[in-house]
């Protein structure tokens, strides 16, 4: 549910594999909620795009996994699979009774991923936790910031796509696993473990600071990893760029171009396209010590270039200088970007309740297998009858006793997530 | 029980961040990683440092530390032609290849897909680059900082009176090389069944692209800007980071959460008072709301809050530093760091893996020192004999 569980199965999804999503009721995706659709129209729960988006390539069917017969039936469909991936609470599978040894009674090389935000053990797995809160756990949001201002959150729920794609990535490795050796195994994925890799360096850092005998003052350490977009050997920046008259007010200056530049050469090819030959020579940035002693300044003239031309045409002609450059891209310009649009990453989908659109392709990109969106993101419950009839074989009276039952269902309760 | 990759070798032609990062999570579940590096200077990343009382030393990079655990290390010139010739003759022993040079690189190096193919049609061969292997920009030149910017994250993080901001450390080529794993191991999935192998692509900027949130599939589906601004710590007042007493904390409430929020904070007043009553009052009230909640951290540790949060099932977290890190009693219960020693760097302990693989119990083994495993690559692998060594290394190959 969500978008770490989600994110993860979609890789494996846009690769072929037959995912279904399990759904119920009183326990359905919380993304359906966030449409932002006013009314809401009817069939809302069909139309957020933040779950059509996540869901794509997938089925749906709804089963009360609370009751004795949604569970039962969830136990017969796992018997039909090779992989489970849930990212509940840490204790809520024990509770359905939908365990490791549930599964594999049932299934004994089932392979089955575990996601929960702290891990399945240790004293605090009963805690609860989102994406945010994740890069907080982690560590990524202490060493993340404007120079010498505090922690700064990421644009997004940073810890679930990461985890989505640790766990993508370790149901491959346990498939590998499993063909060798016939084992199915149970893969634990701690969100907020899986993240502190990616900034292993500032630990080893910190370790490497007190190993020093350097005074081990966290907050002031702390607070000198949070460079901006500065970096500790290149001299870079975010630069303001002109906003074309078409693109609004442009008192809203709000372009920007990324330019990082390291070598003698990269800054020399910079000072080539901006006009300054003369700055090669200048005592100020000739060497890469004093550009960073003098990185303010530096910065000043680059900004004084970029203001004239706009983000693309700034990046195109440093590019062609072969100096590292890149528009800070806006979703709209994301979207309409040439070089996405050349590579076909763009692809429309049709769905029967949302519509048709624009979404992203498939991120891993195969040169002999390539894949598609091939299927829109399930409706709530849209493959519930041919998923039972056809993968487990009940009869269409014992399919509309389900229903009956409120072991499936047509729609789910909105309080839920309200 | 045996690691679930023990029996597949990979060769290594990456440096820096994104290849290193895929490399690295290929080794901990027990991939054979040969990472290829140039004769007497090594990956970028030995030069990058962090080091221990701040001096270069290219065995003590806490970069290189971190990214090469667990692969063997072998110099090799690959811009001359003997030493093109020895990265096939290993690409002929191994299931995959990871790569991380723009297009025009492979074709000057001779070293494309279908290069490898020749000598090993089973190989995968991953490259993993800011933009791909096609497009326009496919030979634009990258680094962490405008990756980050082409792949729709940058602009929208940060203050909106300022700057867009990038997350610290690499996260455009951690995402790249994260993703690049799972597509590598998708492609050697499909390689034994079919005895096909085929080039795995992942471009930093799709892979961001594609993980924008609620963002990007909002705006491609409604076309409305109206979430698309930097919110810097607050998305909501109930989604964003407070100061507390002795550093900060972050909340992440969603509606079915604000019960146990309120719990946690003591604050089921708000439950009769109509600001704050439903969550589209409170949405219509964030500042007044967000008010309150820095009332209430302005009196707690991070510590309090945290155990606050366990005892109601808040959705609240310490923003925690590296030593608050370290000294976590939950990581530390679960054994999660690993003391790793190197004989240059000493004694430290590094992030365990990422995920846990019961059929894999992980030990990290440190990273290779330049050249280290040459003999095992080329006599006990490639099968020459030792004193040819003597003559690559004279020759500047190895």
């Amino acid at each position: 549910m969500v978008w770490a569980g989600p994110s993860g199965t979609r890789l494996l999804a846009d690769m072929g594999a037959e995912v279904i999503k399990v759904e119920s009721a009183r326990s359905w995706d919380m993304l359906r909620s966030l449409h932002f659709l006013s009314g809401p129209p009817e069939g809302w729960y069909d139309k957020a795009a933040y779950f059509n988006h996540n869901n794509r390539n997938k089925y749906g069917i709804t089963l009360d996994l609370q009751t004795g017969r949604g569970r039962e039936l969830a136990l017969r469909l796992a018997a039909i699979s090779d992989v489970v991936v849930e990212n509940y609470r840490a204790d809520v599978i024990a509770k359905l009774r939908l365990d490791y040894d549930d599964l594999r009674a049932v299934k004994p090389d089932i392979i089955l991923v575990s996601m929960p935000s702290h891990g399945k053990s240790g004293p605090e797995s009963h805690h609860v936790a989102y994406g945010t809160n994740v890069e907080q756990l982690a560590g990524l949001a202490s060493i993340s910031g404007y120079p010498g201002m505090g922690p700064h959150k990421s644009s997004i729920a940073y810890g679930d796509p990461n985890a989505g794609a640790i766990a993508a990535a370790a149901t491959l490795a346990a498939l590998l696993h499993r063909e060798r050796t016939s084992e199915g195994q149970h893969v634990e994925v701690a969100q907020w473990e899986a993240l502190v890799g990616n900034i292993g360096e500032f630990v080893l850092a910190w370790q490497m600071h007190v190993g020093d005998g350097s005074s081990p003052d966290i907050d002031g350490w702390s607070e000198a990893q949070r460079i901006g977009n500065r970096h500790g050997t290149r001299v870079q920046g975010v630069y303001p760029c002109a906003t074309p008259t078409d693109q609004g007010d442009a008192g809203m200056r709000d372009d920007w171009v990324a330019i990082s530049v390291g070598s003698d050469a990269e800054f020399a090819a910079l000072c080539g396209v901006i006009g300054s030959p003369e700055l090669i020579r200048d005592a100020r940035f000739a060497d890469v010590v004093s550009r960073h002693h003098h990185h303010d300044k530096l910065d000043a003239i680059v900004g004084e270039w970029t203001m004239s031309r706009s983000q693309d045409d700034a990046a195109s002609e440093l590019q062609a200088a072969g100096v590292p450059a890149s528009p800070v891209l806006r979703i709209p310009r994301l979207m309409e970007d040439e070089h996405l649009r050349a590579r076909g990453f763009w692809e429309t989908v049709a769905h029967a309740a949302a519509g048709e659109w624009d979404m992203e392709g498939p991120v891993w990109r195969m040169s002999r297998t390539p894949a598609h969106v091939r299927l829109p993101a399930p409706r709530f419950g849209e493959h519930t009858e041919c998923i039972l009839r056809d993968l487990l074989g009940l009869s269409d009276e014992e399919i509309a006793a389900l229903e009956a039952e409120g072991v499936t269902a047509r729609e789910p309760r909105a309080e839920v997530h309200a | 029980m045996a690691a679930p990759l023990e029996h597949l070798r990979i060769l290594d032609l990456t440096s820096g961040v994104a290849g290193p990062r895929c490399t690295q999570l290929l080794a901990m579940y027990g991939a054979d990683v040969i990472k290829v590096e140039r004769p007497g200077v090594g990956d970028e990343s030995r030069g990058h440092g962090p080091f221990p009382g701040g001096v270069p030393h290219r065995e003590r990079s806490a970069l290189f530390l971190l990214l090469n655990t667990g692969k063997r290390g072998a110099t090799l010139d690959v811009t001359t032609p003997t030493g093109r010739d020895l990265a096939l003759r290993i690409a002929g022993r191994c299931d995959a290849v990871v790569l991380d040079q723009r297009p025009s690189e492979l074709a000057r190096l001779r070293l494309t897909h279908d290069d490898f193919a020749a000598v090993n049609p089973r190989i995968v061969t991953t490259s993993v680059t800011a933009f791909g292997q096609s497009g326009p920009h496919a030979d634009w030149r990258a680094t962490n900082l405008t990756a980050f910017a082409s792949g729709g994250q940058h602009y929208l993080t940060g203050d909106a009176d300022r700057e867009p901001l990038q997350n610290g450390g690499y996260q455009a080529l951690h995402q790249a090389g994260t993703w690049a794993f799972g597509a590598t191991l998708a492609a050697i999935w499909d390689a034994r069944r079919t005895g096909a192998g085929q080039q795995a692509e992942v471009a930093a900027q799709e892979v961001m692209a594609s993980i924008l949130e609620i963002y990007l599939p909002d705006f491609a589906y409604r076309k409305a800007e109206t979430l698309l601004t930097r919110r810097g710590n607050m998305a909501t007042a109930a989604v964003g980071i407070y100061p507390v007493l002795d550093g900060h904390i972050g909340i992440h409430a969603m509606p079915k959460n604000w019960p146990q929020l309120m719990d946690a904070l003591d604050m089921h007043w708000m439950d009769d008072d109509e600001r704050f009553r439903d969550n589209r009052a409170r949405l219509r009230n964030d500042d007044e709301l967000m008010a309150q909640f820095y009332i209430w951290t302005a009196g707690v540790t991070k510590t309090e809050a945290y155990a606050l949060a366990g005892k109601h099932r808040a959705p609240i977290s310490p923003v925690n530093t590296m030593a608050d890190l370290l000294a976590s009693p939950h990581l530390n219960a679960r054994g999660f760091f690993q003391e790793v020693d190197h004989p240059h760097a000493g004694t430290m302990r590094y992030p365990g893996p990422p995920a846990r693989m019961p059929a894999s119990p992980p030990q990290l083994r440190r990273a290779p020192l330049l050249g280290e495993h040459n003999r095992e690559v080329y006599v006990d692998l490639l099968g020459f004999v030792r004193r040819d060594l003597a003559l690559l290394s004279v020759a500047g190959v190895i």
